[in-house]
């Protein structure tokens, strides 16, 4: 037996040789996302699947995370100087990563293989003339209202701009007691008032200085003021993320959610009675003539990633129109950002439809022409964390009574403007 | 017989494994910390140039790091509450009664509980629908003291409580780690001198401050320490809470954001530098009241 396993071994290790070589050959390209487990896996499993078999020589790994994580661990392995090949990331973040120089430029991987992209997609991802993201799935809110709370108010039909929007709120509220809306002001989820000033049209920033502090700009802010003294914004308004804004709504304590498709669904899912009783509507624009909370995802090459050019073909292959199509499929709630993907029947297939998904899904995509992610143009601000933490803390102050509306803004413009003109 | 120097030797192997993990994961990184302070650091290709006390003149005239190291300054307020609660809790599940290693085991219980789940536990708690509003609702208005069943006080979003709220939480959350402490102390006092004590006719309260506390010194100077430096650290708490809004933002969360959303760590390091150099100052100063005279 002794004598034998000598023999044995070798001859399994010099078996074994062929596999580790061709395995050895192969670019080991991993990639990150950003919560598609479990729900949306099959999905990834099957790109990588269908991409590592179009690319003998290639091997894409699929590594999901929770979206909190990607940025640390990002930086970890930018420190290290092990980063992966591709990262999942939504807009604000790409433009944050890009001026510090921590994304790899995309124009000369890709070329023209840009032009399969929405324009405006690839001008949320570009920042000095160069593109540093490949656009991949994209989102608007609509307006989901609950039908009951809307008959009981006797409103017969969702309101169609701005100013309906606000009266209709109002009435809800006045009629019913229950809270009307809760207008994305939670930060850490990309909320706040800067978002707001850009769909009423109202400039932030104008050669180089705050200028947040017009009778108009108060306006806007003394109304979110005055609505949550009124108890039509919800008085946790500023706690309010997207797990929450469908809690407060499934239990009734919210009358409409202005939210992205994607809560429609999670509605669905755990919430049927509501669900049932659901109405939808597009979300006004205002004079901003943008969408109001357009959220698109991308993918990233991190600068000093290996096989930048393998990188791109991957990111290509993820965003291409049949992956998006594909996506937009397995989610029922999200749309594409090619041009060719999101023409396709699917979308407004249930545009009459009495199933809440199947309108939304319609709804949001007759939006998508609006659908712009970036507020303040990337690199404006020189210390953003900073900056935003003042103005969101300010302007929390302001609407929750604590502080007048007009020094509020002005505190915050001061701020900026110090920082600003260094 | 083993000469003295095999006897340091061996001494120091014994010491190796734990200094060495010490040096690799404690030393290490203050050491590297440190000069970092002092550099720009750009993270893609991993280059630092010194930048003549860059950091340290930025944050000395930022006033959003000064609010929030008043803030963790502020925090402290919870070591005198905590340590004496905890000491008092300790004393009283110190007496051999049945059912005693229970409550020990669950006073325990918010220690071992992840922060995280602990903080959305609590975060239901201090809601303005929550738990708390519900119980002062219903019993201020079964006393007749509020004309509603729901109590309306914004905890965790009114800036003049929502620091203290997330403060009951660290108390909560740190107390049987301090109480475990402090019935080490306490079961090392010889039963002798307390039932001396006993005959000489000092009652319950005499035997406490004459007695226990004395002897316990060596753990309240420890369990201060401990809770100031976890006071002055207080981060986790926060960004589970209330994320640094209402005037909760602390000098960690500074150093946080300076780091993963500014992404500038020779500032972030800076900024933790100073919030060691409020710890050590802090620590003589306990060193001084509750450390041996000599």
């Amino acid at each position: 037996m002794k004598t034998l396993f000598k023999p044995l071994l070798l001859a399994s290790l010099l078996a074994s040789l062929p596999l580790a070589a061709s395995a050895a050959e192969k670019v080991r390209l991993e990639y990150w996302t950003m919560n598609l487990s479990p729900t949306f896996a099959d999905w990834a499993k099957n790109a990588t699947a269908e991409f590592n078999r179009q690319n003998p020589n290639l091997e894409a790994v699929w590594v999901d995370m929770n979206w909190d994580q990607i940025r640390p661990k990002l930086i970890a392995s930018l420190a290290a100087g092990t980063p992966p090949a591709l990262v999942n990331f939504n807009v604000p973040w790409v433009h944050e990563f890009a001026a510090q120089g921590n994304l790899q430029p995309l124009d000369p991987l890709i070329g023209n293989a840009k032009d399969v992209y929405l324009p405006a997609a690839v001008k949320d991802v570009s920042a000095n003339g160069k593109m540093y993201a490949f656009p991949f799935y994209n989102s608007v809110s609509v307006l989901a209202y609950n039908q009951e709370l809307f008959a009981k108010a006797g409103i017969k039909e969702a309101p169609r701009n701005f100013a309906e929007f606000i009266s209709t709120a109002r009435t809800v509220t006045a009629k019913t007691g229950v809270p009307a809306f809760s207008p994305k002001l939670a930060p850490e989820s990309g909320g706040g008032v800067i978002g707001w000033f850009y769909y009423a049209g109202l400039p932030v920033i104008d050669k180089g200085r705050a200028v947040f502090t017009s009778p108009q700009h108060v306006a806007l802010v003394q109304q979110f003021a005055d609505l949550y003294k009124a108890g039509v914004i919800p008085r946790d308004a500023y706690k309010m993320e997207f797990e929450q804004e469908i809690a407060a709504y499934s239990s009734g304590r919210l009358a409409m959610m202005t939210t992205a498709p994607q809560a429609i669904k999670r509605l669905e899912t755990n919430a049927k009675a509501r669900y049932d009783q659901t109405g939808i509507a597009p979300f006004p624009t205002d004079k901003g003539r943008r969408a109001f909370g357009a959220w698109m995802m991308d993918f990233v090459i991190p600068k000093g990633a290996k096989n930048p050019a393998d990188a791109a073909k991957l990111g290509l292959f993820l965003t291409s129109d049949a992956q998006q199509l594909a996506f937009s499929k397995a989610t029922e709630t999200t749309f594409p950002s090619t041009k060719k993907a999101n023409l396709d029947p699917y979308f407004q297939a249930g545009a009459n439809s009495r199933d809440p998904v199947e309108r939304a899904r319609a709804v949001a995509a007759r939006s998508m022409e609006f659908a712009v992610v970036v507020n303040i143009p990337p690199g404006t601000l020189p210390d953003e964390t900073t900056m935003m933490r003042k103005f969101n803390d300010e302007m929390q102050q302001a609407i929750e009574g604590r502080k007048p509306v007009k020094a509020a803004l002005d505190a915050a413009a001061a701020a900026w403007n110090a920082r600003l003109v260094k | 017989m083993q000469s003295a120097r095999n006897y340091t030797t061996t001494a120091y192997l014994f010491l190796a494994p734990a200094l060495i993990l010490m040096g690799i994961f404690t030393f290490w990184p203050v050491g590297y910390n440190t000069w970092l302070a002092f550099h720009d650091y750009a993270i893609a290709d991993g280059s630092a140039t010194w930048n003549s006390f860059a950091h340290f003149k930025y944050i000395y005239n930022e006033a959003l790091f000064h609010h929030a190291l008043k803030n963790s300054l502020l925090y402290l307020l919870v070591v005198p509450c905590i340590q004496l609660a905890a000491l008092v809790m300790a004393k009283l599940v110190n007496n051999r009664l049945p059912g005693m290693t229970f409550f020990r085991a669950t006073y325990y219980i918010p220690v071992i509980t992840a922060i995280s789940v602990a903080g959305v536990a609590w975060a239901f708690v201090y809601k303005y629908d929550g738990m708390l509003n519900g119980f002062l609702g219903w019993a201020g208005h079964a006393l007749g003291l509020l004309a509603s069943p729901q109590a309306h006080i914004d905890w965790l979003g009114d800036p003049g409580i929502a620091i203290y709220a997330v403060m009951g939480f660290t108390f909560w959350k740190g107390l049987g780690y301090y109480m475990v402490l402090y019935l080490a102390g306490l079961q090392a006092i010889p039963a002798e001198v307390e039932e001396a004590a006993i005959l000489d006719g000092a009652n319950v309260w005499e035997r406490f401050w004459r007695i226990t506390v004395p002897m316990v010194k060596p753990t309240i100077l420890l369990c201060t320490l401990l809770s100031t430096i976890g006071a002055m650290k207080a981060f986790q708490e926060v960004i589970v809470l209330s994320r640094g809004q209402a005037d909760t933002y602390t000098a960690l969360y500074y150093v946080y954001d300076q780091a993963f959303r500014n992404y500038n760590f020779g500032r972030a390091a800076a900024a933790g530098l100073v919030v060691t150099f409020f710890c050590m100052l802090l620590a003589i100063v306990q060193f001084r009241f509750f450390g041996e005279k000599r």
